[in-house]
């Protein structure tokens, strides 16, 4: 569906540093995909997201993040034990809905990823970002197939980020592998840029933690390959418990 | 009626190696002004008493695992319901012990509704995993226009009174719940080998050996917010609440099973308005 010409090939590869390489990125991605992946993930695209924390704002305030290390480490366990993977699982199953014209099934995805927000706060995250993502390319960014889905997707309140990026790749042919792979290295960065500003930490600092983090997303992205929704879950209670706290945190940079 | 072996094919391979298996089924009706029990079955090693309760009070349904405890292969559903407009607490006899496999997983699945108007408190005490074991849990709740619930589901990782460490632990639960039909509040914990290395992260268990959620979808649960947030720091542990989607919210961290008591016990009066069943405090 949409357009065609987007491809990529699915292979993996072990990298040097032994981490092993997603499928798809280590080979020829299409440029229309790169292109759109490159601009809809960087932190110039209207979501807002540098106004989101995650929770850390608090976890640097408790002082559960007070260095560069623990930020790295912070953010690890999300990948592997909080939003990062039920994000991945979710972001599959709806780029695939999406990329059979699926409306219905994709609702009851958005449906679920909404409802497994576990605080105010997060639930804020996701679905204004989800909002304003699906907003702003509907705007400037034609994809026909994406009209109906969108109409699929209007009940909710969200859709939540994840699913709103999953939906719009599928719309335009950008397969789940880099778009997956993007969503959570932008996930990443994200928080990055957020422990810079707050811990405060500097840019090599921030690099160095993005750098380093680099087969732990590519880690999420194959541990959620051929998970059903039934798998959801994790155990990054104390993220959520931060995004929690973080309602009644005194002074704050952000709204999550 | 849902049946033991759908339970099972939810499970995910667990029926070749199928142990114990149990079945309970407790419905409450309202009829003239009075919660009167409707159906009542039980099969296998799952098994219902409903003890005399105060005047005044809700019916209360205790569910008790014969078994002893689960390992891998065993499968239990309980189906529990409060049909329109009436009361029923829900809990358990004591805290479910899932020990240590030879193969296969423990599969528990729970199926609960109440009716417009009903309200329905689901209140087991905790599930300790031993070393070794092996979960896959399942809440699915169905709630009708203005039905109030309660829930909590308690983790106590090892014995955690006695010093045990839980390295190798295969757990997956889930939540769904629905109001008219919607689903509101979905939630998974899942953790796949050391239980310990993983609640160890700042982002996970800070090192803690227990946790609960504890859920309210009721009218004005929205309005008890600030009060819960009062309630939550005076308590040990770390906890969370939250609001939304008129639907309050506790995640709750605490060192062990006791520490953990000593926050859910309060919250659940609470919420509840009553004192726990009395086999809480047995």
């Amino acid at each position: 569906m949409a357009m065609a010409g987007c491809t990529a090939t699915i292979t993996g590869t072990i990298m040097a540093d032994g981490a092993v390489a997603p499928a798809a990125l280590e080979d020829r991605v299409d440029p229309a995909a790169l292109h759109r992946l490159l601009a809809w993930l960087s932190p110039s695209f209207p979501v807002g997201a540098y106004t989101y924390s995650h929770g850390l704002e608090w976890a640097i305030e408790d002082g559960t993040v007070a260095t560069a290390a623990y930020l790295r480490a912070w953010i690890g366990a999300l990948l592997a034990h909080g939003a990062g993977r039920s994000d991945a699982i979710l972001f599959r199953h709806a780029h695939a809905a999406a990329a059979r014209g699926d409306g219905a099934g994709l609702a009851a995805i958005a449906e679920l990823a909404e409802a497994f927000q576990p605080s105010a706060e997060r639930r804020l995250e996701a679905n204004a970002q989800g909002r304003a993502f699906l907003g702003a390319i509907r705007a400037a960014w034609d994809a026909p197939a994406l009209e109906g889905l969108a109409a699929a997707l209007e009940p909710l309140e969200g859709p939540t980020y994840a699913v709103a990026v999953a939906s719009a790749a599928a719309a335009h042919g950008v397969p789940v592998e880099p778009a997956l792979h993007a969503f959570l290295a932008a996930f990443v960065a994200n928080i990055v840029s957020a422990g810079i500003r707050a811990v405060p930490l500097g840019q090599t600092d921030g690099q160095r933690i993005i750098a380093g983090l680099g087969p732990e997303v590519a880690a999420a992205v194959a541990a959620s390959r051929g998970r059903p929704l039934d798998d959801l879950g994790g155990a990054a209670f104390r993220a959520d418990i931060a995004s929690m706290k973080h309602e009644t945190q005194y002074t704050r940079l952000f709204r999550s | 009626m849902r049946s033991v072996d759908e339970a099972a094919a939810g499970g995910g391979g667990a029926v070749a190696l199928e142990r114990a298996r149990g079945h309970a089924r407790v419905v409450f009706r309202r009829t003239d002004g009075r919660d009167r029990l409707d159906t009542f079955y039980q099969q296998g090693c799952a098994k219902v008493r409903l003890p005399r309760v105060e005047p005044g009070r809700p019916p209360e349904a205790v569910l008790i695992n014969t078994s002893g405890g689960i390992t891998g292969g065993d499968v239990l559903l309980y189906e529990v319901e409060a049909q329109a407009g009436a009361s029923l607490v829900a809990t358990t006899q004591a805290a479910e012990r899932i020990y240590r496999r030879s193969a296969g997983i423990g599969v528990v699945e729970s199926r609960l509704a109440a009716g417009d108007g009903a309200r329905l408190d689901w209140l087991p005490q905790e599930t300790i995993l031993f070393d070794g074991s092996a979960l896959s849990r399942r809440l699915e709740v169905d709630l009708g226009a203005g039905a109030a619930f309660t829930a909590i589901e308690s983790l106590v990782f090892g014995r955690t009174a006695m010093g045990e460490t839980v390295r190798d632990v295969a757990l997956s639960d889930r939540w769904r719940i629905r109001r008219q039909g919607r689903l509101v509040y979905a939630d998974g914990v899942a953790i796949e080998g050391d239980a310990a290395a993983v609640l160890e992260g700042g982002a996970t268990g800070g090192g803690a050996r227990a946790v609960a959620t504890i859920l309210q979808v009721a009218e004005g649960a929205a309005e008890r917010r600030d009060a819960a947030r009062d309630l939550a720091a005076g308590l040990p542990g770390e906890i969370g609440v939250s609001v939304f989607a008129g639907l309050i919210v506790f995640r709750i961290l605490a060192v062990d099973g006791r520490a953990l008591r000593a926050a859910t016990v309060p919250i659940l009066e609470f919420l509840c308005g009553r004192p726990l069943p009395r086999v809480w405090h047995c």
